[in-house]
């Protein structure tokens, strides 16, 4: 039992439960309290306190009108009557600021968001030290645990009838991309062996012949391209020890309530590796688990990529190793880190120097790319098998991304096209992560079903999945897509209820956007991925183990993917092989608002 | 003289995310920021600091309850 007494005194007229929940946990540590009904005069306050004979006074108070008057009251009272001098006087309560606390006279003043234990050092005359959670959060692998069976056998016969004779007809083909993966390779090892220029340089000149003039150029005459800038020297120093800073007082927020998924990925890409280490070392004090690193489109269709700490002027940050090294070094061990591959004519190589440089995880997917972000179909697949080989070598798990629905292709065709991609890589030993939309695309815009509630599609969406395979679920990308405007409260929320959507249906990851989503006439603000991640925590909490209850017609449209999926798959597996069923259009067409690409056509080669 | 400013209905929030050592820093550095701007009714709404830097948000008040409301003196001017 604790010899101090203390009196808890309420002054507000019923906004009391904060100074009740204080006194109980002063009970708990022992001290001897008494509290007071709200609302009291000053001069029966005055009384208590004799009579209490407290050592110490805890006043509340919630309401900010009239409180510096009323405090001030209370205070030239208690010296008036000589009882101040035989007590401690503090002040809690939402309207409380500790600066006011001390101009008024009191002791302390404990503010909202006030630790019992911040109470307790107080008065027993420590100073407060937080609970330091550093190391708490472990790095986490969404695979873990999935075994990758097809549960449906009808599917199961024909993406083995498909990526059978895919594989086959890639085994005989290279292109630039996969040489320049192989060149990239030796050139990492080139490096860590003890020097060895001779080499170098003809790994070097050997590269830079499978590259575009623009990046070689670069490497050969240093002429820089034009759309980027070296990092400046200065802010790279400061910046290295800004990190080692903050490094010592990390002690991240969770963002999942009582469930371990699902996980939190943040997207990076400011264009400069110096604010998106800033944006990624903000995101992981807010709770994120994993950070996603976006590159630019215009190096996704040129052969090649730069060397050396580089800025650029427009969206998405270079993938160039020096700045992904630069990343690396900053990020928190626990911290998941994609470095996306899927789209270009860059994806090998760029899975190597993400799987050299410690990536954790990947994007890969040959419809996506071929259909939606321009890279032609014949090249994507034979650098995609490459680069799946390439991920299963570094142990990278990767997503499929189905991003082509947002370009109006139906989710049963992109889901199609992301199960062979899938199954391959299952053949392939490696790692895939489905990665539907939860999104407000233009077949949903069109079709209507999602006139009455955004839930029942995307549910029928993981269900529809579900039922096909045994294999990690990670909706992107980001979750809500086509949902945000540019306000600030509006984007932040749909991200929140999108991410309560996914922790009810148990998915294992979200990529979220920052309350900036919308607006694209400049870079996002480190406010804004604040909100969004604080509002995403805030709805995970509300909601905690409780689940969302779709309606019935999530079911019939979970049946109705499947069935559409089955008949995709079916005329896949009437073609050729994939790559033929993508230029036909089959899983992905003219009508529904795609085309086959054409950056890269006619590079693919027989090896 | 009729300022823009008095066409605000109460008052001006400022949100943003300031590198600081600790959360009392990052207040100090807000209110100077705005008082730079010439307003004097301000208070700190919210503030939230982690190692890298605190999320805030600061308001300056330009009609309280009660005030002689500028922004009802429509038309005349701004």
């Amino acid at each position: 039992m604790n010899s101090k007494k203390i009196l808890l005194v309420p002054l507000d007229p019923v906004h009391d439960i904060g100074i009740k929940l204080i006194n109980k946990s002063l009970q708990e540590f022992g001290y001897t309290t008494k509290i007071l009904p709200p609302d009291r005069r000053l001069e029966e306050v005055v009384k208590h306190v004799e009579a209490f004979e407290a050592d110490v006074v805890m006043i509340s108070r919630t309401l900010g009108y009239g409180v510096e008057e009323l405090l001030s009251n209370l205070v030239d009272i208690f010296e008036a009557t000589g009882i101040r001098n035989n007590i401690k006087l503090i002040i809690g309560g939402m309207a409380i600021k500790p600066e006011l606390a001390h101009e008024l006279g009191f002791d302390a003043g404990f503010g909202a968001g006030t630790k019992v234990e911040e109470v307790i050092d107080f008065l027993e005359g420590r100073s407060y030290k937080p609970l330091h959670k550093q190391g708490s959060k472990q790095k986490k692998d969404m695979t873990k645990g999935y075994d990758y069976v097809v549960r449906d056998r009808e599917i199961k016969d024909m993406l083995d009838e498909i990526t059978n004779k895919f594989l086959n007809w890639g085994k005989d083909k290279a292109s630039p991309g996969t040489q320049r993966a192989d060149y990239r390779e030796k050139i990492f090892e080139a490096k860590t062996e003890k020097e060895n220029s001779k080499l170098l340089k003809e790994l070097y000149n050997s590269y830079i012949n499978c590259c575009d003039v623009e990046i070689a150029n670069w490497y050969s005459e240093k002429i820089r391209h034009p759309k980027t800038a070296e990092v400046n020297n200065e802010d790279l120093v400061s910046l290295r020890e800004y990190i080692l800073e903050i490094k010592e007082k990390y002690n991240p927020l969770s963002i999942q309530h009582e469930k371990d998924k699902p996980l939190i990925f943040i997207q990076y890409g400011t264009g400069c590796p110096v604010m998106d280490i800033t944006h990624i070392k903000v995101a992981e004090d807010w709770g994120a688990d994993g950070v996603v690193h976006f590159d630019p489109s215009w190096n996704s269709r040129t052969e090649g990529l730069l060397e050396g700490l580089l800025t650029h002027q427009d969206d998405g940050s270079l993938i160039t190793p020096a700045n992904l090294r630069e990343i690396k070094s900053a990020l928190n061990s626990e911290t998941l880190w994609q470095i996306r591959a899927h789209r270009g004519l860059n994806t090998p190589e760029t899975v190597v120097i993400a799987g050299q440089l410690g990536a954790d995880l990947t994007k890969i997917n040959i419809a996506y790319g071929s259909l939606a972000a321009g890279t032609d179909p014949e090249r994507l697949a034979v650098d995609a098998i490459k680069a799946i080989e390439l991920a299963s070598k570094y142990n990278m798990s990767f997503d499929v991304v189905t991003n082509e629905e947002l370009s109006g292709v139906p989710a049963f065709k992109a889901f199609s096209g992301m199960l062979v991609v899938a199954y391959t890589a299952i053949l392939m030993d490696a790692k895939p992560i489905l990665q539907p939309l939860f999104c407000y695309s233009p077949e949903m815009m069109l079709g209507g079903q999602m006139h009455n509630n955004y839930i029942d599609f995307n549910a029928a969406k993981i269900m529809a999945l579900r039922s096909i395979i045994n294999a990690p679920i990670w909706p992107g990308a980001p979750i809500g897509f086509l949902t945000h405007t540019e306000d600030r409260v509006q984007a932040a929320t749909t991200t929140a209820l999108h991410a309560s959507l996914g922790s009810s249906l148990d998915v294992d990851g979200i990529s979220t956007s920052s309350s900036d989503e919308a607006y694209s006439r400049g870079p996002i603000t480190t406010a804004s991925r604040v909100d969004t991640l604080k509002s995403t925590r805030e709805a995970l909490r509300f909601f905690g183990n409780c689940r969302i209850e779709p309606t019935e017609q999530a079911e019939h449209w979970r049946d109705e993917l499947v069935d559409n999926i089955k008949e995709t798959l079916y005329k896949v597996s009437r073609q050729e092989n994939f790559v033929e069923a993508i230029y036909k259009g089959i899983i992905g067409s003219e009508e529904d608002g795609v085309y086959p690409g054409r950056f890269g056509q006619g590079t693919v080669k027989y090896k | 003289m009729f300022h823009s400013i008095s066409k605000i209905v109460d008052g001006m929030d400022f949100e943003t995310f300031i590198r600081a050592q600790n959360e009392s820093e990052a207040k100090s550095i807000m209110i100077n920021i705005i008082e730079k701007f010439g307003f004097k009714d301000i208070d700190i709404v919210f503030v939230e600091w982690k190692g890298s830097g605190a999320r805030v948000r600061a308001r300056a008040y330009i009609h309280r309850a009660g005030d002689n409301y500028a922004w009802l003196q429509n038309d005349k001017g701004a």
